[in-house]
């Protein structure tokens, strides 16, 4: 838990969490004492009670955090359960500003601040400290990344770079899944559910305690999420998905300076897509229901020592991922990180903190005529160190963050990430941050080593006048280097009433050495056979340009049982090839991103146990990919009956019949619509 | 020489930040500190803290003295203490928040017990707590950490949070040595710390 902690730039704004979930548990209590200016009236509340009320995230590390000079959002257990979401995309919809769309029903592209893709790159994602992006395109495979979502302590998010305290990738943001410590989830919990679209989901956990300081738990979880439709062909898609996973954690005191995490999962996961790849033969390319399967486990231990004036964090996991693409692609890859942490108050007003990480990668892999990779084995080594000061100023309402990253990666060599941030609490109410960092997203394997047989044009075709057939291929290239940017962000976060608070944050990043895709001279080519040309399309870092855009999010508690909260952000790409750069796709990448997004949610305490919460979303259209504009209602009612049984039924997409939110890129799967859904499910706690 | 100029520009516009910000900082008017509602339920806490702890005869001059609590370091409250404690009574007196930015500025203010019976020691003064308890011996004075390790260190009640929930522990010695009479109804609710007093308090 503590390695998180030192890791989070932090919390929200505490004053906006903390008020709800306080007021939601105090409200019943203290009813009808007049507290001056709408405070619960919490002297009305006994010690018992006051013990029995939570909190959200508020450790005085995630405290100080929460006046953290960066844009930070969290989306707390009681939201996850509150949406009634049943999978990490969905429920990363509720932060402002992050883009999530669905591909089909097993596949999202998720991004921060533009760049959106399948195959988006530059966002970070960790769970429990543990990264899991790939490092064969540095994404994130959304399909098997997944936790019992009961056990979800939160989910903090951070747009912009964290690159100084999380190394490379962390660009556009970092979403950081923090379960809940095991002494946190000491009872058994059963779910079962199942709906139109989640055919059906079953979690099983088990907490418990060994001795005093020693406490586990276990968990198992399923799930089959059957096939939407095929918008082009009008039929059913084969875009079903089923995944289980199973895994433990056990927290461990012995003495009250130390603490032991170990934790571990394994899973599985089968999807199904319709897939289309070139083939040389007639009529040249072939498209068909494809399965893929994904497995894999990993299993980190942590060690945190507490000293009095500082603390450390010893880290180290192992992950394991084999990928079978069928007719695309097979690859296994083996993570071992090792990571250190000091933090220490080198004064009353100054804290340090300084860390070393060493991270090591094995990959081999199968290629087939579409993908392949080079080199098939390739183990690569990655070593980091960071240190950031905190300095606060003027009795403290003034803090200044100073740091950087030198990383070294076998690809580019030195890596320098280094980040300048200053937060001011003008007063007690508001508070404005700014920030200047410097990020950069190494190249991933596939942008090095790919060779991606995209299309095949027909001999005599347009666009191949020669009598052979022309392979279009894009290829990766040892040239190619990192993308740099440079990031500008301004914050503003306002508690105007103790019922309403806002939180803007606008920024400007500027890229360099983007990836650009730049032609290479045609040459023909046997093998396979029969003879055919190649034309390349090689890896380059010929594109650069701004991107800038704004996120808003405001939060009004209009009565003590109703909550509204809304987000709406504006994001403006202008992204251009260089002058030298051939590319022959069209400049701006933008369209493939939401210029605007909103939403405006409803949390409404119906009766004591019963709960509603409504939700209407909009993205505007993605011209690049020619998706339009869509409107989203979703709903969600909970009971908790008496007995620790909860209740929960939810429906999805109520205001039109199917909407379509992306399209594929560089892999040829068939984009599948997102329809009306409607799912419910039973939960049972119990000693 | 790319990455030369970028660095040299990031070093320029980093200092007029940290200027720019600074100067303005100057000019802003000293106010509270951003308050949060992990504070809401703490004001609570010490609420009824000052209902379940019973203070030696000395402490207040008359029946109707304020009790008089004092927050020392970087307040986190905000104005909800005094909001939540705001027309509240305790055996029928009312409550004077204080405020001490450092503990030299304690132990100016606070000379005997009647200028102060409870104190509350915030998270910034980690780094001070010996020091902060050394300055109250011999007074009786309630002292409420949010400190890992406070009451190990001679505070008597610690707040910790716990899963995000706040519980306490009490170091039963030091509220024995600074004649402060605990409830038991508090103790039994309470993680007890035993350990020694290291500065041994004296009571007058």
């Amino acid at each position: 838990m503590l390695t998180i902690h030192h890791r989070n730039i932090g919390s929200v704004n505490p004053a906006r969490r903390v008020f709800l979930c306080v007021v939601l548990a105090v409200l019943f209590r203290a009813s009808g004492s007049a507290q001056s200016q709408d405070l619960p009236d919490v002297t009305a509340m006994s010690v018992e009670d006051l013990m029995n009320v939570q909190v959200t995230s508020v450790s005085k590390r995630t405290q100080k955090l929460a006046d953290a000079a960066a844009a930070i959002f969290v989306i707390t257990q009681d939201d996850i359960r509150r949406s009634g979401a049943t999978t990490i995309p969905e429920a990363l919809r509720m932060v402002p500003g992050i883009e999530v769309a669905r591909i089909d029903e097993n596949k999202w592209a998720i991004s921060s601040r533009g760049f959106n893709g399948r195959f988006a790159n530059k966002l970070l994602v960790l769970i429990d400290g543990r990264s899991v992006y790939t490092p064969l395109f540095s994404g994130v495979y959304w399909n098997v990344q997944d936790v019992m979502l009961e056990d979800v302590d939160r989910i903090e998010v951070i747009r912009g770079p964290g690159a100084t305290l999380w190394g490379a990738n962390a660009v556009n943001g970092v979403i950081n899944i923090i379960t809940k410590s095991a002494k946190s989830t000491q009872s058994a919990l059963v779910t079962a559910g199942g709906g139109t679209e989640m055919r059906g989901l079953s979690n099983l956990r088990y907490g418990g305690r060994l001795n005093k300081g020693t406490y586990y738990r276990a968990y198992a979880k399923y799930f089959n999420v059957g096939p939407s439709r095929d918008p082009f062909l009008g039929r059913r898609a084969d875009d079903d998905w089923d995944a289980l996973r199973g895994g433990f954690r056990a927290d461990w005191t012995p003495k009250s300076p130390d603490s032991f995490t170990l934790q571990g999962d394994i899973y599985r996961s089968r999807y199904g897509e319709t897939l289309t790849v070139p083939s040389l033969e007639a009529p040249y390319s072939s498209t068909f229901p494809n399965q893929g399967r994904i497995s894999g486990g990993n299993f980190l231990g942590r060690w945190n020592h507490a000293f009095e004036n500082s603390s450390t964090s010893l880290q180290a996991y192992y992950d394991r991922t084999n990928i079978a693409e069928n007719s695309l692609f097979k690859d296994h890859q083996n993570i071992f990180d090792i990571d250190f942490q000091h933090t220490f108050h080198a004064s009353g007003s100054q804290e340090f903190i300084w860390g070393l990480g060493y991270r090591s990668i094995a990959d081999s892999n199968d290629s087939s005529f579409a993908v392949s990779l080079r080199p098939d084995q390739n183990t690569l080594n990655q070593f980091s160190a960071f240190a950031q000061d905190e300095i606060s100023l003027l009795d403290k309402r003034v803090r200044v963050t100073l740091g950087s990253k030198l990383e070294y990666n076998e690809f580019t060599g030195l890596e320098l990430e280094p980040n300048a941030r200053v937060l001011w609490n003008i007063t007690h109410n508001q508070s404005v941050w700014t920030a200047v960092s410097r990020a950069v997203r190494t190249p991933a394997l596939t942008e090095r080593g790919l060779r991606l047989n995209s299309v095949v044009i027909p001999p005599g075709g347009p666009g191949n006048p020669s009598p052979l057939p022309t392979i279009v291929a894009v290829f990766g290239s040892d040239k190619f280097k990192s993308e740099n940017l440079l990031a500008y962000e301004v914050g503003y976060r306002v508690q105007l009433t103790s019922n309403l608070s806002a939180d803007i944050a606008t920024f400007y990043n500027y890229y360099t050495h983007l990836r650009s895709a730049e032609p290479g001279a045609p040459f023909l080519e046997a093998d396979p056979a029969p003879v055919h040309f190649v034309a390349p399309l090689i890896a380059d870092n010929k594109m650069s340009g701004g991107t800038y855009g704004t996120e808003l999010f405001a939060d009004w508690r209009v009565l003590p049982k109703w909550k509204l909260s809304g987000s709406y952000s504006y994001l403006q790409m202008n992204i251009r090839k260089n002058a030298d750069s051939l590319d022959p796709t069209p400049d701006n990448p933008g369209p493939a991103s939401a210029r605007h997004q909103f939403y405006v949610r409803s949390s409404l305490d119906l009766l004591k146990r019963l709960e509603h919460d409504a939700v209407v979303r909009y993205v505007d259209q993605l011209p690049g990919l020619n998706v339009p504009s869509y409107y989203s209602v979703d709903t969600h009612f909970s009971y908790r009956v008496p007995g620790g049984v909860e209740l929960s039924i939810g429906s999805q997409n109520l205001l039109n019949k199917r909407h379509l939110e992306f399209a594929p890129d560089f892999i040829n799967t068939s984009p599948t619509e997102v329809g009306r859904t409607i799912y419910g499910s039973v939960t049972w706690r119990f000693e | 020489m790319q990455v030369d100029a970028t660095m040299r520009r990031l070093r320029l516009l980093i200092t007029i930040l940290v200027i720019l910000l600074s100067s303005w900082a100057l000019e802003a008017r000293a106010q509270d500190a951003p308050s949060s509602s992990e504070y809401l339920i703490k004001a609570g806490f010490i609420y009824n803290f000052a209902n379940l702890v019973q203070w030696p005869q000395n402490a207040f001059t008359q029946a109707d003295s304020p009790i008089v609590i004092g927050i020392l370091g970087e307040d986190h409250f905000g104005v909800t203490l005094d909001r939540v404690l705001q027309g509240k009574k305790v055996n029928g007196r009312p409550f004077v928040v204080r405020r001490f930015k450092s503990v030299a500025d304690l132990a100016q203010s606070v000379i005997d017990l009647k200028d102060c019976q409870i104190l509350f020691v915030s998270s910034s003064e980690t780094a001070h707590v010996t020091e902060a308890i050394q300055t109250l011996r011999g007074i009786s004075v309630l002292t409420i950490g949010e400190i890992p390790g406070f009451a190990k260190r001679g505070g008597i009640i610690n707040l910790v949070l716990e899963d995000n929930k706040v519980r306490f522990e009490v170091n039963v010695e030091a509220a024995k040595q600074a004649d402060l009479n605990i409830s038991s109804r508090l103790l039994a609710l309470a993680k007890i710390v035993q350990h020694p007093v290291l500065d041994g308090r004296k009571t007058e």
